[in-house]
């Protein structure tokens, strides 16, 4: 394989492609998955619990090997590539839950991501420019930072690094509404710089609002899937409540 | 985010290597140790003890040589692998092992600070007032 890549415009970021996977035991929990991202685009992946959701964010992220379909970035097929050579490159990934380290500081927390081969001091300006915040905590521990904090963190560790593809999983978790309004201004301003965000979240409304395409899973399929503005109402209704 | 970053990251993907499942291969090579290691030692055995009912020094030099040495080589490189993968193995769970451990503790000291820092309305043994009285 040589440099030349097949990449273009018109070419999605991220591409899942009739992706199947399944956990140990080999119950199959994706049926089939298409879905894409272009450069820049939110796509806001919605369901009930159970649906897949986050088992189709490992499997973007490599974190997962699907059992059949294809996984593409930049239109190169990279199913089977491990989730740090994705990482290095720029897929990052913003797990369920809390993804920072309780017992290290806000700045040991955004040392980690030096992985990448950015220095500290670059991180630390990025991470601080868009979160100041964490700026007049950096010496704190992050575990003793409200969740609010903490998802700042990781999100911020997770942009410090100049991503093309951020793959968010519930951001929301347990916090007030008014902090995930807050958190997803920062992701709509990220996509407006030209980074493609796939994203998972329970606050529907809030990730309707900055997202421009939207894909209903339930049941390990996609349900539908279309620009935000043709879901309605009645379309979320009713994929969340299980009737067609 | 400029054009030449996502022309990089375009070229980086394309070179990237799919090599199937790193964490079976990592399996393989534990397997490969063990089994150099059971081999090493069996040709090691077989030189030795055919070396020993050979006739003339040359033949029991030359069966040392080839069952023996290559015995004891086959183990060095054996035992080297089956180390650096358990090792590997352990090391990781070891570590996940430590991550979930901080973890929980550092909530249950937060937990502890917190519910000393302000007692709460409607939990009377936790207000210092109270307490004082019942003693
Ligand atoms: N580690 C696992 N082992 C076995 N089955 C799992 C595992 N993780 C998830 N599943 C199953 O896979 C299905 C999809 O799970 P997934 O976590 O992707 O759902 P989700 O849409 O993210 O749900 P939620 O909204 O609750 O986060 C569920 O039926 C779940 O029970
Ligand atoms: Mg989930």
């Amino acid at each position: 394989m040589t440099g030349v890549s097949a990449y273009d415009d018109h070419t999605p970021i991220l591409e899942l492609r009739s992706v199947r996977a399944a956990y140990d035991g080999g119950i199959e929990v994706l049926h089939g998955i298409d879905l894409q991202v272009h450069r820049g685009q939110v796509v806001a992946l919605l369901g009930p619990n159970g649906a897949g959701k986050t088992t189709t964010i490992r499997v973007a992220s490599g974190l997962m090997r699907p059992t059949g379909g294809f996984l593409k970035v930049a239109g190169h097929d990279v199913t089977g590539v491990s989730a740090s050579s994705l990482a290095r490159l720029g897929v990052r990934t913003v797990p369920e839950g809390r993804g920072v380290f309780p017992n290290l500081t806000v700045r040991e927390n955004l040392r980690i991501a030096t992985f990448t081969g950015c220095g500290l001091s670059d991180i630390e300006e990025r991470a601080y420019t868009r979160f100041p915040r964490l700026a007049e905590r950096r010496g704190q521990l992050a575990g003793t930072m409200s969740g609010g904090e903490q998802q700042m963190l990781a999100l911020a560790r997770g942009l410090a690094t100049d991503p093309v593809v951020l793959l968010l999983d519930e951001l929301s978790m347990g916090l007030a509404p008014i902090v995930v309004g807050q958190l997803y201004e920062q992701v709509a301003a990220i996509a407006a710089e030209g980074v493609s965000v796939l994203v998972v979240e329970q606050f529907v409304r809030t990730v309707m609002s900055v997202a421009d395409w939207t894909v209903l899973l339930a049941q390990g399929t996609v349900r539908n899937a279309g620009p935000t503005a043709d879901f309605d109402d009645e379309v979320l209704a009713n994929a969340y409540l299980g009737s067609s | 985010m400029n054009e030449e970053r996502i022309k990089t990251f375009a070229s980086e993907v394309s070179e990237l290597r799919v090599n199937g499942a790193r964490g079976d291969r990592e399996r393989v090579l534990l397997g490969a140790g063990v089994t150099l290691l059971v081999a090493g030692v069996a040709l090691a055995v077989v030189g030795g003890l055919r070396a020993s009912s050979a006739n003339g020094l040359g033949n029991q030099i030359a069966l040392l040589a080839t069952g023996s040495f290559i015995g004891f080589a086959l183990v060095g490189a054996g035992a080297a692998l089956f180390v650096r993968y358990s090792i590997a193995r352990f090391l990781r769970y070891w570590l996940v092992r430590l991550v979930h451990e901080h973890r929980t503790e550092t909530d249950r000291i937060v937990h502890a600070i917190e519910s000393l820092g302000r007692p709460e309305v409607g939990r009377p043994d936790a207000d210092p007032a109270t307490m004082s009285d019942a003693r």
